[in-house]
């Protein structure tokens, strides 16, 4: 059990290891702290969006231990000795990763409130099925609405990338 | 979202009694998807001071065929449950229940416990900050029924509440004739649902966990199916939903389970059909006859007598599938 600290007010707050884009963040935080409001708030990781803050739109999403999950619906607490990545971990330093690539080649965003979220869930997607099919795409962003783009661009974004892994 | 205290444990036991201090006043989380949900929005009447995490108990999210019976961890996810080769072969409705569930991250979060013990969606009692403090939280009314009641019961109240059960894994489960092993006893999955008091979902005692899920091996002729009709194919909670299981005996039905769900407080069997179709072969005519016996006792709200024609059509579905 991770180790605690009571405030004045009577608020516990605990000790947790969170590791993020391969860095490893020891921080003290209330139950009560999101995923999400942890990552923009206490790390400055800001590409991970918060949009409806209930499951339903998927712009918060993030890999933990390489899994698309919401971290809208993630306390922080139970990441406790975690690996999380967001859409900036998904970056090849200075570079683009090849998803991010084809999302501007093909113009798979208008807007962009969405992007980070179709990244990580397509990149999530193509580490575990190099060769997906249009279904296989569909199916991986099905938990990430777009307002805008109508998601044809972002599907053949994403299989294009699959070609050139 | 207020503060709260948090419970890392190690062990069932330790779950256990972590729920005994708080004599009611702490709450498993397993995948969080329904809980944090609730907790954000300040959904409950009286909050939970403490939520206790399961997620560290190793070891809780296997699958596994043993003693002639498939036993599920309660910390299986969705996710893998719905691509388990082994369940998808035998336990057919399940997979495809598990597969039609939320979206693939929420299956990758979601438990079978979890999905199985969930809180109903009835938008008044969701509503943030315990806005209608209906009867399903110890208050008065209930909104839905002279509300916006296109999602809630079409089978009647229990105590005036007419909120409907979400899950798309119990009434696959209940089909297939499953069990859920508590830290207490053992329960057959259709009894696992509080029938008298709306302010419980399930039976289950304050401190009391799910610790397995156990399905009977299938006869030989037998299959089953799940079927869902939602607004959307993904994300989408279930405007109803259906599951059968039936064991043929040459051309004719030897015995069927049919369980519908998000039409009444609990899932809902629909006895009347599974004993109609017992020794008659599935055909257009039969499966006909057996789902509009199963809605007979349907008593539609002002706003939700379509549910009808679209529960009846999953049974007729899966009914036909299982041929
Ligand atoms: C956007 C969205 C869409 C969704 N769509 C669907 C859908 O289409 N179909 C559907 O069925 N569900 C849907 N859900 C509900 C989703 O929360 C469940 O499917 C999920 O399986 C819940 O599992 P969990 O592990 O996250 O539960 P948690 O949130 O951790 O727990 C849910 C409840 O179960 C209790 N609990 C959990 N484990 C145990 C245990 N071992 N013993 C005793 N009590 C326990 C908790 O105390 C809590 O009250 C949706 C949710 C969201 C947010
Ligand atoms: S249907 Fe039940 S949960 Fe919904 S408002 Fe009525 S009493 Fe509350
Ligand atoms: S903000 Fe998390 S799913 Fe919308
Ligand atoms: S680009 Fe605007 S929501 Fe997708």
């Amino acid at each position: 059990m991770s180790s605690f600290v009571v405030d004045k007010k009577g608020i516990k707050r605990y000790a947790v290891t969170i590791g993020v884009n391969g860095s490893e963040y020891t921080k003290v935080i209330k139950a009560n702290t999101l995923l999400v409001n942890f990552l923009r708030e206490d790390l400055d990781l800001t590409g991970t969006k918060r949009g409806c803050e209930l499951g339903d739109c998927g712009c918060c999403t993030v890999m933990m231990d390489g899994k698309p999950v919401n971290s809208c619906l993630v306390l922080a607490m139970d990441c406790d000795g975690h690996e999380i990545t967001t859409a900036e971990g998904i970056q090849d330093g200075e570079d683009l990763d090849i998803v991010q690539e084809k999302f501007v080649e093909h113009a798979a965003f208008q807007c962009g409130f969405c992007t980070s979220g179709m990244i990580v869930s397509s990149r999530a997607l193509l580490n575990e099925n190099p060769n997906p099919t249009d279904h296989d795409v569909r199916e991986a962003i099905a938990g990430n609405l777009c307002r805008c783009t109508g998601y044809v661009n972002i599907v053949a974004a994403v299989l294009d990338a699959a070609k050139e892994l | 979202m207020k503060p709260f205290k948090h419970y890392d444990v190690n062990t069932l036991d330790e779950a256990v009694s972590a729920l005994q201090n708080f004599a009611g006043k702490a709450k498993i989380i397993a995948g969080g998807t329904d809980i944090v949900g609730m907790f954000k929005d300040e959904v409950f009447a009286e909050r939970p001071e403490a939520l206790i995490n399961i997620k560290t108990i190793p070891n809780l999210d296997y699958i596994k065929e043993e003693d002639g019976m498939l036993k599920i961890g309660p910390l299986a996810l969705l996710e893998d449950i719905a691509h388990d080769e082994l369940i998808k072969g035998k336990y057919t409705a399940l997979a495809e229940a598990a597969r039609r569930t939320a979206s693939p991250h929420i299956r990758e979060m979601g438990t079978i416990s979890g999905n199985i013990c969930q809180q109903c969606r009835c938008w008044y009692f969701r509503s943030p900050n315990n806005r209608f403090n209906c009867i399903r939280k110890g208050g008065e009314d209930c909104y839905a029924e002279e509300g916006e009641n296109r999602y809630h019961s079409i089978f009647g109240n229990v105590k005036d509440c007419l909120a409907v059960n979400p899950s798309d894994t119990a009434p696959a489960l209940i089909a297939l004739g499953a069990k859920v092993k508590t830290s207490k006893r053992v329960l057959e999955i259709a009894d696992f649902y509080e029938k008298e008091e709306p302010k419980k979902t399930t039976v289950l005692d304050d401190d009391e966990i799910v610790v397995e899920i156990q399905v009977p091996q299938p006869a030989a002729n037998s299959k089953s199916k799940f079927e869902k009709f939602a607004i959307r194919k993904s994300i989408d909670f279930p405007i109803v939903n259906c599951a059968s299981q039936v064991e043929m005996d040459g051309d004719t039905v030897k015995s069927a389970r049919v369980c519908l769900n998000a039409v009444f407080a609990n899932p809902y069997v629909a006895q009347k059909a599974a004993e109609y179709v017992v020794g008659k072969t599935l055909d257009e005519e039969t499966v006909t006859a057996a789902a509009d016996l199963a809605l007979q006792d349907a008593k539609p709200l002002t706003k939700n007598a379509y549910k009808i024609t679209i529960a009846k059509s999953l049974i007729k579905k899966t009914l036909l599938a299982c041929k």
